[in-house]
Order: structure tokens, then C-alpha cells, then sequence
């Protein structure tokens, strides 16, 4: 019923707005507007292929454009390899990355699709809009789901040692003091050999963050709060420092990978990621597995302060110089439509809500239900980065030489802050 | 009088203008780039505010510190294993082309897959190194999680794949080396050492400077080893500056990223001109 009413408003829509009517109406009358055109997407290496290839294979049957996929590493070698292609005026038509901090670094207005005031545009949640903004234009349609980030962790264990899902962080130590002097299983995972995975506990906690201290990330773009001197961000820091005690022996040499077979196979209680993390073990695992993973978010210090941290989907980009412009329009647009959405949870378990309100099928996994309790009862914050565009670039560093106690918390908080005056110097802002 | 000199120098003028095009104008536009906040659309002129910056900021001073115990450690471990193993191979042991192949063999393999072998191999828990020494009873280290092992461990790992080029360059320095001379000294009943410090050693001085220079420069620029093996992590506990250098192009300091390379470049040129000048004063005729 929702979709007949979404579909009817969307064609209506369409019908008023020039370009953007002739590929819905096309499509509605069953022709294939651009029949024979090839476009090209960049996606990032080792990025589930059931998140993108059967809306691609729709895309190719509905609409006759051919999209070939090329694939970019991750981390900031691939943001090197988006910057210098898209300097070089080398860059793919289509192109899923990152929204919100790492967005402004790119200059988005000189290459990228403008959606802002389209009717499209106005389908996406304030948070998506925020994260994809930049300077009034809007430069990304969302390429999936939100998803929540949070503690994963193992409910086989939880049983085994009668723990209860904590709802302070006192009560989080508590658990994972209790699996660590039972000595037999690895209380919290930490893969630290990918670097990024370090910072995932620290970001994650921007629910207490934001929830304490409202106006902290406006406070901070503009240079007046700090890490070292808000209470609330300075906290954050504070309780990655009180997890040093719990990480596996060999967490410097640890993979994500081998982070998600540990949490499956009950070798680690907990891991802190965001629920992507489920749709790996899922295929990894299969669904009785993936089914034995709870989430609950980092805990604040009383449960008044305990809510779930967000990372914003992944962005669908349009490259404004592309031969095919009005194609790309369209593949975006589709993107984001209730038939290629109805396609895509088919093939890949949304870990999160969509961002244009498409209903969640109830074949979701445990953590993703457990997480939406949050949702519902309106307790989330998106993560920092989301909300400003300001992020320290070594991060990770950061976390990681807190965690392996090379710092203590007041030392990091402080480098963190000066890592991100880099960052706002190389913006423009005026810090000082 | 003035055409004679003009004449020659003409034919300077293809080398002298590939020079100037590629090395000295790059070099002054690096040197000015140093010195603002750049992006590709335009730049800011900043003063030396990026080379304050680069001192203040533990995270980037202290890769100078590590660059420097990286370039000696390797430097000094391969200009001494280096000349023992060449001694060896140049003695008259029977399988010694075969054992010159061996040891040469590390530097035929691309540094990128050394490190992610010695990386596996250095494992805390799985890898190879900790399992032997859990096999004879002991508890190996963390080699690359501990902060700090991690630099040493890649040092040590620059010396297996680096020692070939030195011994090579030694081998071929002590087989110029006039037979007469140890005939001589066999004569005068000199023992193996003394023949090894008197003659070996002083003789093979030419070959002893270029291995402590082209071993010592390549300690202070390298990148490849410790980017695969650690990434300068854990943390910044291996960061030196080439790695740091790269790090800031990356996330996009491109202003603060030019002025680690003009850095990079100073230092290497105030420490290798001098060392070279030194090592040639003490080369014997």
C-alpha cells in the first residue's frame, strides 16, 4: 500500500520536473530510455556484492544501461586514488562513498550531481542530508542503510556466564570482568591490525557525546569546543583508555576478518563495530549464527545517557562532467526507489533503517532488531563525523596508541584536537 | 677569448635544461609550496607556520627520531654482516657461487611481499618465528604490536632483504684486492686476522664508503618495508618520515606533506654530504 502511494507521489513528481520525468514515465511504460549506454561506478574493494550487483542487474533488465564496476582499496589510498582521478578528470560516472566528513574534503561543487531542491532530495531523512551536504548543495543519493554502531556481542557466552545485555558502563565493565577472569574466552576483541577498526569504540560513543553536550559538534567546527575540555567528549576518551585491560593478546596482529570468525565462533564476547559487521557473518556464517549476535550500544554512565551511535549510508555520487548525465540522474534515482530497494533486501540484510522511510522486512537480523528499539524510541545520534567536517585523519593512531598505553587519555584527547586543527586549517576555518 | 669559453659551454645546454626542468624548478615550487595551505584549487601563503607545525606535533617530530635510529641501525648492522659474510664467500670454500646466489636471493623478492611475509612470519600467536621459540619452551614477543619492538623488528627485516647489495659491492671490493699483498704477509707468517685487519679491511675501504652512503640514504628514505609491515603503527611507534610524509598527502595536508619533503630532503643532504666527505678523507691511496 505504501509503495502504490510512494510510487503514485513519485510519479507525480516526476511528471512536473522536466528531465527527470522522461526516465520515470519511460519507465513506467515499459521502454529502456537509454538503451545501450555504459556507465561506470567505483565501489570499494571487498564490499559485499549482494549490496550492489542485484540492483546493477535490475538496472541493466528495467532501464538498459550496462554498469561496469571498479573497485577502489579502501582507507585513505582510495581517497588519494577518487582525489587525483577526479582532478585528472579521469573519474567513473558513478562512484559509492563516504558522506559527511570525508565529503567536504573533495571539492563535491566542482564534480558531483547536485540534488539539492530536487523531489527526490526530499524523500531522504534529515541526518542523510545533513551528512551528504556541503555549502547548500546535496551531492549524494543514499547507497543503503543506516547502521548502527554499537557492542556486537555473543549471546551463547552471555548464557553460558548469566550476564545480562549492560545498560550503564559500569555494568559493561562488570561483564567483561567476569569473562576475563574466567580466562576462557577473549572479553573484547581487538583488531588493530586494521588500523581503522581502532577508532570504532571511540566514535561510537557520540550518543553520550552529544547527549550531555548538545551543541558540541557545532562547538567544535567552530574551534570552540575541544576534546581535552569538554566533559562530555573528554569522557569518550576516558572509557577507550578503561578498555585496555580487556583486547585479545595478539589484537595488534588481528584482522576485521578474523574479528568476525572470533565473534562467531565464541572466541571473543564482545566486539565494538557498526552492524555491518552482521551481514559478513551472515555470509560467512549463515543465518543460525548470525542470529546468535546481539548489539547494544556503548554504554553511557547512567542509562539516561545510553543511545545508539549511527553511521549514515554510504553515498551513490553522480559525476557531473559525465557523457551521460541525464543516465546517471536516473541510475541515481532508481537507486533509491522502493523496486530497486525491494531488490536489494532480497539479496543483502540491510543492517539499519533506509534513509527515505522504505519499511525493514521482518527477515532482519537479531542485532538489527535489537538496535532498532533505539530507533524507535527516537535515542540515536549520528556519529561526529556526520555532523561535522572536522575529523582528525590519524584517528586511528590516536586510538591505537591510548589502547596499547603508549598515552593516557588527557595526552590523546589533547593530540586528537591538535590532529584535527590540521584538518580545520587545511578547510579554511578559523581555528585558534 | 670569450667565444672559446662560450663554445663548450653550449654543449651543457641539453643536460643543463633537462636539469633545470626536472630537479631545480620542481625543487624551488616545492620549497614555495612548503610554506602554504595548498589544495587543487588554490593556496594560501602561510609563512613557515607547516615547518612549526611538523616540529610541535609529537606525532611528526618524532619520525625524525625514529628516521635517524632506522638509517644507522640498518646502516651499521649491514656495513658488519655485510663484510663478514663477503670475507666468507670470497675465502675458498667449495659451494661458494651457489651460497653467493642464496644470499642475494632476498633482494630479487619485491619489498612489498618481504613485509607481508615477515609480517605473517612475526605473528604473535600464529606466526612462524613465535611458534619455533614456543616449540624450544619460551614465550616470543609481540615483534610488531609491541611499541617498542615494531621498529626494530622491521630494521632487522631491511637487513635480511638489504645485505645483499652490501656484500656484493664488499665482494667485489676485496677481490680487487692484489693477491701480493697477502702472499707477502704470509711470508712475514701474519695469521689469518691480521691479514684480515691489516690488508683486508684498509683495502676495501672504496667498497666500505659506498656501502655505509648508499645504505645510510636508503635507511633515511625508506618507505616501502615499513609502510607493508607496520604502517608506522602501533600508533605512530614506527612512523619515520617518509611514512609521515605520505600520511599527510593522504589525508589531504598537502601543504604540511611538501613541507616533510623539503625537510626529508635538508636532512639527508646536512647528513650525507659531510659522511661523504668524511669517508673520502680516510680512504688510503
Amino acid at each position: 500500500m505504501k509503495r502504490k502511494k510512494m510510487m503514485g507521489m513519485l510519479l507525480t513528481a516526476a511528471m512536473v520536473t522536466g528531465s527527470m520525468a522522461s526516465a520515470f514515465t519511460c519507465m513506467a511504460a515499459d521502454e529502456k530510455p537509454y538503451d545501450g549506454v555504459n556507465l561506470s561506478i567505483m565501489i570499494e574493494n571487498g564490499t559485499d556484492e549482494s549490496s550492489y550487483q542485484p540492483i546493477l542487474d535490475l538496472i541493466k533488465e528495467k532501464m538498459g544501461i550496462t554498469v561496469e564496476v571498479e573497485f577502489k582499496p579502501a582507507g585513505s589510498e582510495g581517497t588519494n586514488l577518487i582525489k587525483t582521478r577526479l582532478l585528472s578528470g579521469n573519474m567513473t560516472d558513478l562512484m559509492i562513498y563516504n558522506v559527511g566528513s570525508l565529503l567536504s574534503a573533495l571539492n563535491p561543487q566542482d564534480y558531483f550531481i547536485d540534488m539539492a531542491g530536487t523531489d527526490l532530495a526530499a524523500t531522504f531523512d534529515d541526518s542523510f542530508t545533513q551528512a551528504a551536504s556541503f555549502e547548500g548543495g546535496l551531492y549524494a543519493v543514499p547507497a543503503g542503510s543506516a547502521s548502527g554502531g554499537g557492542v556486537m556481542y555473543n549471546m551463547d557466552i552471555y548464557e553460558k556466564y548469566g550476564l545480562e545485555v549492560p545498560k550503564t558502563w559500569d555494568e559493561f565493565i562488570a561483564n567483561l570482568d567476569v569473562i576475563k577472569e574466567a580466562g576462557e574466552v577473549t572479553p573484547l576483541i581487538g583488531t588493530f591490525a586494521d588500523a581503522w577498526t581502532a577508532q570504532v569504540p571511540f566514535l561510537a560513543d557520540n550518543y553520550q557525546v552529544m547527549h550531555n553536550d548538545p551543541a558540541f559538534a557545532e562547538g567544535f567546527t567552530s574551534g570552540e569546543k575541544k576534546f581535552a575540555t569538554s566533559e562530555a567528549a573528554f569522557r569518550s576518551w576516558e572509557k577507550l583508555e578503561a578498555t585496555q585491560p580487556y583486547y585479545n593478546e595478539d589484537y595488534m596482529a588481528t584482522t576485521y576478518d578474523m574479528g568476525c570468525d572470533m565473534l562467531a565462533n565464541g572466541e571473543g564476547a564482545h566486539y565494538i563495530m557498526t552492524c555491518g559487521i552482521l551481514q559478513n557473518i551472515y555470509t560467512l556464517y549463515g543465518e543460525d549464527v548470525v542470529n546468535r549476535i546481539g548489539v547494544f550500544p556503548v554504554p553511557g554512565d547512567t542509562e539516561e545517557e545510553t543511545g545508539l551511535t549511527v553511521w549514515t549510508s554510504g553515498g551513490l555520487y553522480g559525476n557531473k562532467n559525465s557523457e551521460n548525465v541525464d543516465a546517471v540522474k536516473a541510475v541515481m534515482e532508481f537507486w533509491t526507489s522502493d523496486e530497486a530497494l525491494d531488490v536489494l533486501v532480497e539479496n543483502s540484510r540491510p543492517s539499519g533503517p533506509f534513509h527515505n522511510g522504505y519499511k525493514l522486512p521482518d527477515t532482519v537480523f537479531k542485532g538489527v532488531k535489537d538496535q532498532m528499539v533505539y530507533f524507535e524510541a527516537g535515542k540515536t545520534a549520528p556519529a561526529l563525523e556526520f555532523l561535522t567536517p572536522v575529523k582528525g585523519a590519524n584517528c586511528d593512531a590516536i586510538c591505537t596508541e591510548l589502547v596499547t598505553g603508549q598515552t593516557t587519555a588527557e595526552e590523546a584527547a589533547k593530540a586528537y584536537d591538535e590532529d584535527c586543527l590540521k584538518m580545520a586549517v587545511q578547510l579554511g576555518l578559523d581555528w585558534k | 677569448m670569450n667565444r672559446k669559453r662560450i663554445y663548450p659551454a653550449w654543449f651543457l645546454l641539453p643536460a643543463m635544461s633537462v636539469f633545470l626542468v626536472f630537479f631545480i624548478i620542481p625543487m624551488a615550487v616545492s620549497f614555495f609550496f612548503s610554506m602554504t595551505v595548498w589544495d587543487f584549487s588554490g593556496f594560501t601563503f602561510c609563512g613557515l607556520d607547516n615547518f612549526a607545525l611538523f616540529f610541535s606535533e609529537r606525532s611528526l617530530s618524532h619520525s625524525v627520531v625514529n628516521t635517524m635510529i632506522y638509517a644507522i641501525g640498518t646502516s651499521g648492522l649491514k656495513v658488519i654482516l655485510a663484510f663478514f659474510i663477503a670475507v666468507f664467500l670470497t675465502s675458498g670454500i667449495r659451494t661458494k657461487n651457489l651460497i653467493r646466489s642464496i644470499v642475494f636471493f632476498p633482494n630479487l623478492v619485491s619489498t612489498v611481499a618481504v613485509g607481508m611475509a615477515f609480517k605473517a612470519l612475526m605473528h604473535p600467536t600464529k606466526g612462524l618465528f613465535n611458534q619455533i621459540i614456543a616449540f624450544f619452551g619460551g614465550h616470543g614477543p609481540d615483534w610488531l604490536g609491541n611499541v617498542d619492538m615494531a621498529l626494530y623488528s622491521v630494521i632487522l627485516t631491511d637487513v635480511w632483504k638489504g645485505v645483499s647489495v652490501a656484500t656484493v659491492i664488499y665482494i667485489a671490493g676485496i677481490v680487487s684486492i692484489d693477491k701480493n699483498y697477502y702472499e707477502a704477509a704470509a711470508i712475514d707468517g701474519a695469521n689469518g686476522w691480521q691479514k684480515l685487519k691489516n690488508i683486508t679491511i684498509p683495502l676495501c675501504r672504496p667498497a666500505m664508503n659506498s656501502v655505509i652512503i648508499l645504505s645510510f640514504i636508503g635507511g633515511l628514505r625508506s618507505f616501502d618495508l615499513i609502510w607493508s609491515m607496520t604502517g608506522g603503527g602501533p600508533g605512530f611507534a614506527s612512523d619515520v618520515l617518509a611514512s609521515v610524509v605520505y600520511k599527510q598527502y593522504a589525508a589531504g595536508f598537502y601543504g604540511l606533506s611538501t613541507a616533510g619533503n623539503v625537510i626529508m630532503l635538508i636532512l639527508i643532504g646536512l647528513l650525507a654530504f659531510p659522511l661523504q666527505k668524511f669517508l673520502l678523507s680516510k680512504e688510503v691511496e
